[in-house]
Parts: C-alpha cells; sequence; structure tokens
C-alpha cells in the first residue's frame, strides 16, 4: 500500500513523462481493442448474413475450383453450365426443391431521359423462392415468360426511384441496353447484403438475359435443397445428374452454405489475428518505453535510493518501489487504452451503422493481462538495478 | 564504564580497483561505550569517512570484526543489514538529503516505513520529533521552503524517528553558515546530555570541541583518542 503511495507521488510529480510513457501502452491496448472489435464484428456481421440466406443453399459455379468456396470461378472450363444442365438438375435432382439458373452483367437502363448503369441477373421464376424475397408490386415473371424469352423485367425499389420517382412503373417499357423491355413488377424493399444494395438490382427471365448479353453458358446455378439433411443427398444428386453430361468430368463446383462460412470464417479470423499481432508489437514498443523511462527515473533518484537505503530500505523494498511504479504505469495505461479503444470502436459504430463492432470480453483481457506483464517483464532489469545501487556511490551521487 | 555499543578490532579495509590496490583502512582497534559523544577527525583521505560507512553498515571490513551492541555484523545479508541501519542507527549527513516531493513530516516518517509502523503512528511520531525541534509549525512544508539549518534539524528528527541506538553524522555542519552550524552543534549536546550515543565525523573544529572524545584518524590508522578534557583544536588537522 505505501508503495503504491510512493509510485503515484512519484508519477504524479511528472505527469507529462508519465502520460507520454503511458502512450505507447495506450496505444497499443486501444489498437488490439478496436481492430479485434471491428474484426470480430465483421465476423459477425457475416455470419448472420449468410446464416439470413438459409443454410440449404447450394451454387454449382463452372469449372473446378480447388479452394473452398469462394473465388471467382475458372471459365477455363470445357463445358459451361447451360440451360440443358438446369433443366436436368430440376428432372433428376430430387433433393432438391428449387434450382435457379442465373446470368449476369451490367446494362444501362432507360426510362425517358433517364438513364442508369444496374446490375442485371437472369434468372428464373424460382429465383424469389430459393432468397424467399417478395415482390410487393405487380407480380414476378413465370415458366411461360422465361420459355417463350419474353422481355419482361422485375425491378428494385432504388431503381424505381431513380427512374419513376412518383409515376408508377408498372405496365411502362424501359430500354436496358438496346432492348425494350416491359416493367411487371417491382421487388419489396430489402436493403443491403455483404455491403451490395440489393434494391438496386432488376430482373429478367434468364434465357432473355443470355440474349441480352449474348451468351451461351451460366454463371451459376443457385439451388435449394429440400432441407437441411439432405445437403449431401443433394450433393450427389447433383453430380450424378451433371456429369454425363460433361463428358464424366467433375469440371464444377457445389459451393454449399456452409463452406462459405467456414472460408470467410478463417479469412476473417486471420485477419484478427494479424491485426491482434501488430497491435501487440506495439504494447512491445509501449513495454521498452516504460523501461527507458523507468531507467532514467532510477538514475535521477539515485540519490534518493542511496537514502533509502541509508535509512533502512533493503534491496527487496527498492525493487518492489520500482516494480510498482512501471506496472502502475503500464496499468494505468492499459486502463486508459481500453477505454479509449472501446470508445473509439463505439464511436465507429455509430457513425457508421454498416460497420458492425463486437467488443469482446476476451480481447479486453488479454490486452489488459498483456499490458501488466509489459510493465512487470519492463520494469525488472530498472528495479534490479535501482536494487544493488551501492548506497554510498548512490549518496554522492549529483 | 559502561557497556560498548560499538566494537571495532582490527578492521581493516581494501579497495581494488583493477590492479591498483589502496588500503583505505589498517587495522583500526575502536571502542566507543554507550551515551558517548565522539567526533572522528583527519585529514581528506584519511580514511575517515570509509570508518564511517563501515560504521554506519553501508559498507563492509574486508578483515576485522565489527560488533554492534554486542553482535557481530560482518556475516549478515543486506536484509539484515537493512534492518539494522533501519533500528539502530540514524544517519546525518552533509547535505541533509531530504527528498524534495516529501513534506518534512513524510520526511521525518521515511524510516518508519521501513520499520512497519503505520500511517498513523508514524505521523504521530513526526509531529512529536519536529515539535520538539522547534519545527512543529511546518511539518506540512516542503523542505525547499525551508532554510539550510531548519533542514538539518528535519534530517535530525528523521535520523531520531526509528530511537536508534546511534546517530551516525557526517560533516553536519559543512553546508551550513557558522551561526546555524553553531545551534546544530549545541541540538547534537542536547541530544548527548539526554543520553544518546553520537559519532561525528568532521572538519570543523567546534564540533571537536563540543565532543567529549576525538578520534583523529591518519593514513588508514588511528592517530590520537582523546578525551573529556585537553580536546582543544590540537587535535584537529586542517
Amino acid at each position: 500500500m505505501e508503495y503504491l503511495r510512493i509510485a503515484f507521488g512519484a508519477l504524479a510529480s511528472n505527469k507529462i513523462r508519465a502520460f507520454l510513457t503511458m502512450l505507447g501502452v495506450i496505444i497499443g491496448v486501444a489498437s488490439v481493442i478496436m481492430l479485434v472489435a471491428i474484426g470480430e464484428g465483421a465476423k459477425q456481421y457475416i455470419r448472420d448474413q449468410l446464416m439470413g440466406m438459409g443454410s440449404n443453399m447450394l451454387i454449382i459455379t463452372p469449372g473446378k475450383t480447388e479452394t473452398r468456396g469462394g473465388g471467382p470461378p475458372m471459365m477455363s472450363g470445357v463445358h459451361k453450365l447451360t440451360m440443358g444442365d438446369a433443366l436436368a438438375l430440376e428432372k433428376r435432382a430430387t433433393a432438391l426443391a428449387y434450382v435457379c439458373p442465373v446470368v449476369a452483367g451490367t446494362a444501362p437502363i432507360k426510362y425517358g431521359i433517364r438513364e442508369r448503369n444496374v446490375q442485371v441477373a437472369g434468372v428464373a421464376e424460382t429465383m424469389a423462392d430459393v432468397y424467399t424475397w417478395k415482390v410487393d408490386v405487380g407480380s414476378f415473371f413465370s415458366k411461360t415468360d422465361i420459355e417463350a424469352r419474353r422481355r419482361v423485367v422485375v425491378i428494385g425499389r432504388t431503381i424505381q426511384k431513380e427512374l419513376f420517382g412518383q409515376e408508377n412503373p408498372l405496365g411502362k417499357m424501359v430500354k436496358i441496353g438496346q432492348t425494350k423491355f416491359r416493367v411487371i413488377g417491382m421487388m419489396a424493399r430489402k436493403g443491403s447484403m455483404l455491403g451490395q444494395d440489393v434494391d438496386d438490382h432488376i430482373f429478367i427471365p434468364v434465357t432473355t438475359g443470355m440474349d441480352l448479353f449474348d451468351q451461351d453458358g451460366l454463371i451459376e446455378i443457385i439451388t435449394k435443397v429440400v432441407n437441411e439433411n439432405m445437403v449431401e443427398q443433394a450433393k450427389e444428386q447433383i453430380k450424378a445428374a451433371l456429369m454425363p453430361r460433361h463428358g464424366n468430368e467433375e469440371d464444377f463446383t457445389i459451393i454449399t452454405q456452409a463452406g462459405m462460412l467456414d472460408t470467410v470464417q478463417a479469412i476473417l479470423g486471420t485477419f484478427t489475428y494479424v491485426l491482434g499481432g501488430i497491435a501487440s508489437i506495439s504494447l512491445l514498443v509501449g513495454g521498452i518505453g516504460i523501461m527507458n523511462i523507468m531507467l532514467v527515473s532510477v538514475s535521477e533518484r539515485t540519490r534518493e535510493i542511496g537514502l533509502r537505503k541509508a535509512i533502512g530500505a533493503a534491496q527487496r523494498d527498492i525493487r518492489i518501489q520500482f516494480l510498482i511504479e512501471s506496472v502502475t504505469l503500464s496499468m494505468l495505461g492499459g486502463i486508459i487504452g481500453i477505454l479509449f479503444g472501446s470508445g473509439v470502436a463505439v464511436t465507429t459504430h455509430m457513425a457508421l451503422p454498416a460497420m458492425p463492432v463486437s467488443i469482446s470480453l476476451w480481447s479486453v483481457v488479454t490486452a489488459f493481462s498483456f499490458a501488466v506483464a509489459v510493465g512487470v517483464f519492463f520494469g525488472i532489469y530498472p528495479a534490479m538495478k535501482a536494487a544493488r545501487l551501492n548506497p554510498i556511490e548512490a549518496l554522492r551521487h549529483e | 564504564m559502561t557497556a560498548a555499543l560499538i566494537r571495532l578490532s582490527g578492521v581493516g579495509k581494501i579497495y581494488q580497483t583493477g590492479k591498483v590496490r589502496f588500503e583505505a583502512l589498517k587495522g583500526i582497534d575502536l571502542t566507543i561505550a554507550q551515551g558517548e559523544f565522539v567526533a572522528i577527525v583527519g585529514p581528506s583521505g584519511s580514511g575517515k569517512s570509509t570508518l564511517l560507512n563501515i560504521l554506519g553498515l553501508l559498507d563492509t571490513p574486508t578483515s576485522g570484526t565489527y560488533h554492534l551492541a554486542g553482535d557481530e555484523v560482518s556475516g549478515l545479508n543486506d536484509t539484515e543489514l537493512a534492518a539494522l541501519r533501519n533500528h539502530r542507527l540514524g544517519f546525518v549527513f552533509q547535505s541533509f538529503n531530504l527528498l524534495p516531493r516529501y513534506s518534512i513530516a513524510d520526511n521525518v516518517a521515511l524510516p518508519m516505513i521501513y520499520a512497519g509502523k503505520s500511517g498513523k503512528e508514524r505521523r504521530a511520531r513526526a509531529a512529536e520529533l519536529l515539535a520538539q525541534l522547534g519545527l512543529g509549525s511546518k511539518i506540512d512544508n516542503l523542505p525547499t521552503e525551508l532554510s539550510g539549518g531548519q533542514q538539518q534539524r528535519v534530517a535530525l528528527a528523521r535520523a531520531l524517528a526509528n530511537n536508534p541506538d546511534v546517530i551516525i553524522a557526517d560533516e553536519p555542519t559543512g553546508n551550513l553558515d557558522s551561526h546555524t552550524g553553531s545551534e546544530i552543534i549545541e541540538l547534537f549536546g542536547q541530544l548527548h546530555d539526554q543520553g544518546r550515543t553520537m559519532v561525528v565525523v568532521t572538519h570543523d573544529p567546534r564540533v571537536a570541541e563540543h565532543a567529549k572524545r576525538v578520534v583523529t584518524i591518519q593514513d588508514g590508522m588511528l592517530l590520537s583518542d582523546v578525551r573529556d578534557a585537553d580536546v582543544a583544536g590540537a587535535a584537529v588537522l586542517p
């Protein structure tokens, strides 16, 4: 207790120096807290988003990719995915509830004098079921529309607002690229997903889309399994249905929801550790700063140490006194750093609600213990040095 | 004759720095009894500071034995020596050595921290000592707000804090003008009259005059040891 009072007294007598010394630890701890909060937040956000899509979705992309999940599909595969593949799946893969072939691209959409570049998705009538998205005005296109390659379009709410304003878009003709389309429905507002504005999309029949983009292959086939327990069975059925059509080669990739989740989690996990590592280095630098200032403090207070020894302080007393001083520095730095880091994380979240943060208890505990450990570790050498001073020389020191 | 508080027998001290060997003390025999007022004098380099450091348990002799209050101290470790310095000895230095950031009461209380006294006891004792030495009104002042003579009185109060057996002073008047120096010497005399044992290393002939015994050191050896009577300046070397 007495040593704590001495330590606070010594630090209070040189507040700016104490603060600057703590700054290293403050920055280190604050960045650990902040970066981990952002990393963890991103992880949770993506998990929620992917889970929201339902865990029984399977996405088939052309080409065989060795890495799991994401990654751009390699188009070097001999066979493209075709409408025929999608039909074969519908017929033969009984574990699949819905099959939705997809083409996609960007194209300008024009109504009157207003024009805008949008994401165009060529999909089947099953898309709304796969994603459980809803059309709230008009209707989605039907199987007949697809088979007849009709030029009809369902638009997102952002597009509606941009192009039509207050006007009712139903039945209006818009120009997509060089082709005229009739608006038959509007999607219910969905907001954004993984940072993309889903309302900024338009949907046209997949067949019409292939004509529009002059493509004979699909970019992916999205399917939904009847229920989660049938995912493995569905994968087997997909292979059985597609491989005979692809010269008995598995030149496509089946991406599962779980696989995507794992990949994203793994990437973000690594990211979090790397950030944590960088932050730990700054903590270490902070520790060196503490050691430096403690050594200065020992040499400045040589006479004081000599006097304390002369009047009865043992080496142990001096050692504890200086050790407590350095630990007090690092501990105060740790506390300020935690408050500051949490403050910044919370403020970031309030300023940018899209940026999720999650301050985890383990990062607070780890950062704080690390800070204290830094104080002990880098305080030992100066404390030993102080304790070992020869009192006669110390008292003579100027 | 009262019991011997301090007994040095054949104490020698050799400093060895690389190949240079320096014999600071050459077999000193010295006995100081309870209640004596001893001045140790001698020219610079005579070894009197080394003798004082050994007496004060800040340094250990390379040969000979030192008994303090009957106990042999040469074999003790750091913690034991620190405890002895704390309980049995009180130091007064030429340059006062007060901690500048501490109030004078806290300065006086310092040795009691290492004696494990409670905060309440320490404050009470510090206030009592400072009152005795005429500084009762200044207990919350910082050392820099006091004159040199007052600072040395604070240092003396600090030396008395744990009620030690011996007060060891190193040139206590060296940094004071002659008037305040005299006051401090008076105070030493009073403490001696109260039965304290005082050992003072000094150049100051006035201190030697007050002392009841003057020990002169030269070239690491005892040159003379004069009691009571003819202690005048004769023995004090420049």
